[in-house]
């Protein structure tokens, strides 16, 4: 997350996800009700990998459209907003 | 287990998608835009109908549950909060819609614009309406999602992306920092729905893991919701969006932010946990954006500063932590939706018509705009809580009870603020009457349609302030709902 590179910031807020992911499914197993994995804890994973997906969806395009106004992906240079 | 029918409303972001492609390939793109106005205005009989629905129901609550019981479904509960909620949003959804009839005419890819609007909108009533985690997470990403794509959708300038692209990056970690706070409740509870996790968690003795939860739940909604650390995507994003979009997300998004942080630390929690927390974010909140508002020179980031200023005085009632407290939270978010959606709807007219978004060439625009600079300055005045107006009736409620919770020193903070905040809202209103129009500034009313919608708007504002009973009725009972019938909210639940 510290990078500066937008398409790096995309990755990270992925692998963060991921991880909350990760989370989710070690609890469906501590859940796990006669030899079965608790399907809430699975359902909500594979819901959150879809709205993951849709908001890398939505970042790349941004990050495309960044990169026509600014030619750079550095998102140090995207500072033209303050205060 | 009865569905609503009226439930079904949900899915009509297809219908406006479905109707802007036909409506496109038939050649007359204004079907479209009359199919969205009226999808827009469907969402509001759909909330009155589910309303008539909910006071003919036992104990005043629907549970159901849409495609399935809870592994494979969504479950909604739908309670008076929710609906006060949903009234809110469809309502200003409905001027937002009216209004981008004619505000968004020069644009292209409307098709687009509608859809996600419609997307927003059902995103913010699945978030009020949510039974359970599940459910509330799923909305509340469909409702994120819709905001970054309508934040930049002016992607031919460099502002709105540059905003967007921040927006995108904060809002995507807050939610998933909340995922993360949702996946610690599951673990402890085994559960996601509201009623069974409040049933294990509320009134045990606390640990560092309610402490952690808390902690994730306030970082997660406080994203959207711009409470003082987290506040920073707001004033990039809110002046860069389109005028309807700045109102949608100003006037409903953050509070929808903030109702689903209501609801789920009430049902976690006994408010003696969260009160001092609460109030210290809602003191820095009210304090911060004010002081920054009256810095601005751009006008509509001042208003969405004014709009931080706004959810420091919403969190008082929450941190009260008494029905009264939260009924005037509620009745802030309803006079918010529609004053701060009235001054950046009427400001956007302003915007449209001049050109330029600097308070310093505004001079006596007014002239000529009549009756837009009306709208204006009941929008701001109802803002700064002049009494006649709305704005006075809740923060009267709220100071009102955080006095009773022995909150004092927070009650000098908001009556002094308010004050600071006059400063702010009556230089402009004094740029726009006095004084000469700049020379080449040339400014005509605005379009019949959006002048009629910011005029009603600005009746509304009055009426409410003259006659508050009834909203304020329907905002006590929300407030009862949550608070003190909670633990009838889970029998109702569980049976």
């Amino acid at each position: 997350m510290s990078r500066s590179n937008m398409i790096r910031i995309l990755l990270g807020i992925e692998m963060i996800l991921n991880a909350g992911n990760f989370v989710f499914i070690y609890f469906a197993t501590q859940h796990a009700a006669m030899g079965v994995v608790d399907p809430l804890g699975q359902s909500i994973v594979f819901m959150s990998i879809v709205t993951g997906g849709c908001v890398v969806a939505v970042g790349l395009a941004l990050i495309v459209n960044a990169y026509k106004h600014f030619k750079t992906v550095d998102s140090r240079e995207l500072r033209r907003l303050r205060w | 287990m009865v569905i609503p029918t009226s439930i079904y409303y949900l899915f009509t972001p297809m219908l406006v998608i479905l109707a802007g492609i036909l409506a496109e390939r038939a050649g007359s793109p204004k079907i479209r835009d009359i199919v969205a106005v009226a999808v827009s205005a469907l969402g509001v009989v759909f909330v009155w109908t589910l309303y008539s629905a909910l006071k003919a129901a036992p104990e005043n609550i629907l549970v159901f549950s849409l495609g399935g019981g809870p592994p494979l479904g969504a479950s909604f509960e739908i309670d008076m909060m929710g609906i006060f909620m949903a009234f809110s949003t469809t309502i200003l959804a409905f001027f937002a819609t009216v209004y981008s009839y004619n505000y968004m005419e020069h644009d292209t890819r409307l098709t687009e614009y509608y859809t996600l609007l419609s997307a927003l909108v059902v995103g913010m009533i699945g978030v009020a309406f949510a039974g359970d985690f599940f459910t509330l997470f799923i909305f509340w990403e469909m409702m994120g999602i819709a905001s970054y794509a309508l934040v930049s959708f002016r992607k031919s300038l460099w502002g709105p992306i540059e905003a967007g692209f921040k927006y995108m990056v904060m809002g995507s970690v807050g939610s998933t920092v909340l995922f993360f706070g949702i996946a610690l409740v599951y673990g402890i509870t085994g559960t996601l729905n509201f009623a069974q996790i409040s049933t294990v968690i509320r009134g045990q003795p606390i640990n560092l893991w309610y402490y952690l939860i808390f902690a994730l739940f306030v970082v997660g909604f406080g994203v959207k919701t711009a409470i003082v650390p987290m506040h920073t995507w707001l004033p990039d994003a809110h002046p860069e969006a389109p005028s309807p979009i700045s109102a949608m997300l100003s006037g409903i998004l953050i509070e929808t932010g903030l109702y689903a942080l209501t609801r789920v630390i009430f049902i976690l929690f006994e408010p003696s946990f969260f009160k001092v927390t609460v109030s210290v974010l809602a003191a820095l909140t009210m304090t911060l954006g004010n002081m920054l508002a009256l810095r601005q020179d751009d006008v509509k980031r001042m208003l969405a500063y004014s709009s931080i200023a706004q959810m420091g005085y919403m969190l008082i009632g929450v941190s009260t932590g008494l029905a009264y407290g939260l009924m005037g939270t509620l009745l802030h978010v309803l006079n918010h939706s529609l004053m701060k959606g009235l001054a950046f709807l009427s400001v956007g007219s302003v915007v449209h018509e001049t050109g330029t978004r600097d308070i310093k060439r505004l001079n006596g625009v007014g002239k000529s705009m009549p009756f837009t600079s009306m709208a204006v300055i009941v929008s701001f005045l109802g803002l700064g809580g002049v009494p006649g107006t709305n704005g006075f009736v809740s923060k009267f409620i709220l100071f009102n009870a955080a006095l009773g919770a022995d909150m004092l020193l927070l009650v000098i903070l908001g009556v002094l603020n308010s004050a600071l905040s006059m400063a702010y809202y009556l230089r402009v209103i004094m740029v726009l009457l006095s004084g000469e129009a700049e020379e080449g500034l040339t400014a005509k009313e605005a379009p019949l349609l959006m002048v009629g919608v910011t005029l009603v708007m600005a009746v509304l504002i009055i009426v409410l302030g003259l006659y508050p009973s009834p909203v304020v009725g329907i905002a006590s009972k929300a407030a009862e709902s949550l608070v003190d019938n909670l633990s009838m909210y889970i029998g109702v639940v569980m049976s």
